[in-house]
């Protein structure tokens, strides 16, 4: 199933504020920052289980991240990524002239993958440098 | 057999710009560790205890070999860096803001005298709120001043349950204050976000602005206070009627104060939402006092702010190029210049760019060479070619940093560094010294 | 009018600064004086020689033409204070062309990147193709940015054209702007310049204006609620004598400046 017409949001969470200072290339930081948090009424439209990994996409870039559900809603519409490496595959680099990119706003969607794989974060940054 | 503990008592704690001055950290003497902490937030709790020798802490420099990283001697390490920064055509010196204010210091000294480019994390932070004060000004205050009088708190685009999590306990919520003898229900709080966030679930008051509208709504409210009608039935997905109801509680309150974060300065508009924040308080002490504070991410950034335009009239995204120091945010600043792929060599200093960058930028700045001056393995140290092991300030040596409302608080020692760490200070001092002889000064 | 050719004949790796390409610093030298002019390459201080072909003679400033061909995408400054004569660049240049210009003008056959014409004090700044942000604004924390001169884009200008531009009514100056269309914050923070919009423009078109003139002949995505209709108008007369002719609906504003307010936005009807 997916989702279309979502505007992603990312920021600071306490677990991923608790997780980074706990280090980054741990499980812990993958939990707290590889996850997609979503409306409660959205998320009912995925048609999948808590957990399940999904592909979010914008213009910028994709990425798999663990699916929740949000303690801060109702907010159809609006996805949120808490921010470090996988938010920043989806935001948008451009600070249309100010230094500052674009890290909340973007238009997204949302995709279950069948095996979808959640990788840590220096394996996934990792594939920058390769590239 | 009990073990002897060391206690040392208001330690500040170096993790997010609310810099609370209570902590308390024992030490066991005989191993040197971090046992206990008490009154810190969760993250910076944490924080001590990751300070502790692990898996994950750099002991030792490290200089990358056929792709591994390699022990190396200090001397060994500062020499392939220097190299590295001397050679370079066009290089960056970026982060700082996890660091104290001598060791920063030292960044625009070495900035200098390569003639490179200098910048700190305010570049993808709060380096908006700092152009908009450039333009229109700021009515600012202290923490102490918002414990004491505020009876009316907004947090426009902050969750400080998140990331300033003691915040609201101990200057801005719950707390008893001279004037607020009642704590929190001597006060008013106004939380505007698209989510019903943590902290717009305990606020007074919760306004759902739409993603990136906060500047249509601001001018509505603007516009309503100097006494227009408006042709409009709702702004930004707020009706009407409920802006008019804000714009009376704001008029009416003894003392309020506007709260602002990310909400604000990653959105589209970014330094524009501030300006019309900063324009909108001003203008409402025509009718009561207002005050604004932004709630800046780091402990010290707002010291490297400091430092930065002490010494070069600058504040963030300063070029050396032609000798003498220019600023230009977007130009100047560091994710812009990677996208541009026009620099050719980084220092990274107490900041993570590899975790916080674009990943387009990141792309960039690993197919140059790369420095990083960093106690843990993080996504940008893990790809760094030379990794220079570093003390955690505040933690393990001492120093300044500078709280979001600019009171510069001193940072205590509680242990030794560790294995062969060094303070970011002593670090660059090294490299400056280093760098002086490879240009034969 | 003299000409003054000039190629460049290295591929740039990183910014070059070449403000002293203007036809006041070439006016009255040989090609081997204007050859040893400095530029800037990254940390580098090198020459126009070392990076440019150089032909041709020059004259006085008001009647000295600079013809730059060649990739100059990567250039910044070209024309900076330039007071007099003719620049024409026919490739896309890098930042801060005209900034500064008090006289004279440029032309360039290609896109234009950021602040292009920042500054502008008078002059003509011509660009064949789209421009990027900040279009004929003031440079960071100055208050008053374009003061006189006109700047034509044929394409779209980025976000925040004509920031803190000021005209003046005893001086009879009237900063002005024509373009294709544009990105959000046109004209924020005006304080008496003219913008003529012939297409589209993005959100907050006039934000915080003080007084001046916006004329959008195509459509906005959001106009600022703090904007208020005033009524319909068959012209619209612009304070430098200019008359757009067409059916406009024209709205006051900004009212967070001022409750009342002889600044003016325009839209087509």
């Amino acid at each position: 199933m997916s989702l279309d017409n979502l505007i992603l949001l990312t920021g600071r969470t306490i677990s991923q504020g608790v997780a980074l200072e706990g280090g980054k290339a741990s499980r812990e930081n993958v939990r707290a920052a590889g996850i997609c948090t979503f409306d409660a009424d959205d998320f009912k439209k995925l048609d999948c289980l808590v957990g399940t990994p999904v592909k979010v996409i914008t213009d910028y870039g994709e990425v798999v991240v663990y699916s929740t559900i949000t303690e801060e809603g109702p907010h159809q519409g609006i996805i949120f990524i808490p921010m470090g490496p996988w938010a920043n595959q989806l935001v948008n680099p451009s600070s249309q002239g100010c230094g500052t990119p674009t890290y909340k706003g973007m238009k997204a969607k949302v995709e279950v993958v069948k095996s979808g794989k959640v990788i840590g974060a220096i394996e996934l940054i990792g594939r920058l440098k390769e590239a | 057999m009990v073990e002897k503990i060391r206690t040392v008592k208001d330690v500040s704690c170096p993790f997010c710009g609310t810099l609370c001055d209570d902590l308390e950290i024992d030490v066991n003497i005989k191993t040197d560790l971090v046992v206990e902490v008490r009154n810190g937030c969760q993250i910076g709790t944490k924080k001590y205890f990751s300070s502790n020798p692990s898996d994950h802490r750099y002991m030792k420099p490290l200089i990358k070999v056929n792709g591994e990283h390699k022990e190396v001697s200090w001397d060994e390490a500062i020499d392939k860096a220097a190299d590295i920064l001397v050679n370079a055509q066009r290089p960056l010196l970026y982060g700082f803001s996890s660091t104290e204010c001598e060791a920063q210091s030292k960044g625009v000294e070495l900035a200098e005298i390569l003639n490179a480019l200098l910048d700190n994390t305010a570049s993808v932070c709060h380096g908006p709120s700092i152009l908009a004060i450039q333009d229109v000004g700021a009515s600012l205050a202290t923490l102490g001043e918002i414990k004491n009088r505020a009876d009316t708190i907004i947090f426009w685009g902050s969750n400080p349950v998140h990331a300033h999590p003691r915040h609201l306990s101990r200057y801005s919520d719950f707390i008893r204050g001279y004037f607020r003898t009642d704590g929190r229900n001597d006060r008013n709080i106004i939380v505007v976000d698209p989510r019903n966030t943590h902290t717009a679930q305990i606020a007074d008051k919760y306004i759902k602005v739409n993603p990136s509208e906060d500047y249509e709504l601001i001018q509505a409210i603007r516009a309503i206070l100097r006494g227009n009608e408006l042709d409009v039935k709702e702004v930004s997905g707020v009706p009407i009627d409920d802006i008019k109801e804000l714009v009376e509680e704001l008029k009416s309150c003894n003392f309020g104060v506007v709260f602002f974060g990310m909400g604000l300065t990653q959105s589209l508009a970014h330094h524009r939402n501030v300006d019309t924040a900063i324009r909108l308080v001003a203008e409402l002490n025509d009718y009561t006092k207002f005050l604004l504070i932004p709630m800046r991410g780091h402990y010290n950034v707002a010291g490297a702010n400091q430092v930065f335009t002490w010494n070069t009239g600058y504040p963030y995204s300063i070029d050396f190029s032609r000798g003498f120091p220019r600023y230009n945010p977007g130009e100047f600043s560091s994710v812009e210049l990677l996208l541009r792929d026009e620099v050719d060599a980084a220092l990274i200093v107490a900041s993570d760019p590899g975790s916080n960058f674009p990943a387009a930028s990141v792309k960039n700045l690993f197919k140059h060479p790369l420095i990083s001056i960093e106690p843990h393995k993080t996504p940008t140290s893990a790809f760094a070619d030379v990794i220079l092991p570093a003390a955690i300030a505040g933690i393990e040596c001492e120093g300044t940093a500078y709280r979001m409302d600019g009171v510069p608080l001193r940072l205590r020692k509680v242990k030794d560094p560790p294995g062969e760490t060094l303070s970011d200070k002593e670090i660059l001092e090294r490299l400056i010294e280093k760098v002086k002889e490879k240009m034969g000064e | 009018m003299a000409d003054i050719k000039l190629k460049i004949k290295k591929k740039l790796d990183f910014p070059l600064e070449a403000d002293s390409i203007t036809p006041d610093n070439f006016a009255g030298k040989t090609v081997a004086e204007i050859k040893k002019l400095p530029l800037y390459y990254a940390t580098k201080k090198v020459t126009i020689g070392d990076f440019f072909d150089v032909s041709g003679k020059s004259t006085e400033v008001a009647n000295t033409k600079i013809i730059i061909d060649g990739d100059l995408s990567n250039v910044k400054r070209i024309g900076e204070k330039m007071t007099g004569g003719e620049i024409e660049i026919n490739s896309a240049v890098g930042m801060h062309v005209g900034n500064h210009m008090s006289g004279g003008k440029i032309v360039v056959n290609g896109n234009a990147d950021d602040w292009a014409g920042a500054m502008l004090q008078g002059g003509e700044l011509e660009i064949n193709g789209d421009a990027g942000h900040y279009v004929g604004s003031a440079y960071r924390g100055y208050w008053q940015g374009m003061k006189n001169g006109i700047i034509k884009v044929k394409g779209k200008v980025g976000v925040e054209s004509m920031l803190w531009a000021k005209s003046s009514k005893p001086a009879n100056k009237w900063p002005t702007l024509y373009c294709g269309s544009a990105e959000s914050f046109l004209g924020i923070h005006n304080h008496g310049g003219t913008i003529v919009v012939e297409g589209d423009v993005d959100r907050c078109a006039g934000a915080d204006q003080a007084w001046g003139n916006i004329v959008i002949k195509g459509k906005v995505s959001r106009l600022l609620p703090s904007y208020k209709k005033v009524g319909e108008v068959k012209e619209v007369q612009l304070p430098n004598g200019e008359v757009i002719k067409g059916k406009f609906i024209e709205y006051s504003g900004d009212h967070t400046i001022k409750k009342e307010t002889n600044g003016r936005l325009y839209i087509a009807v």
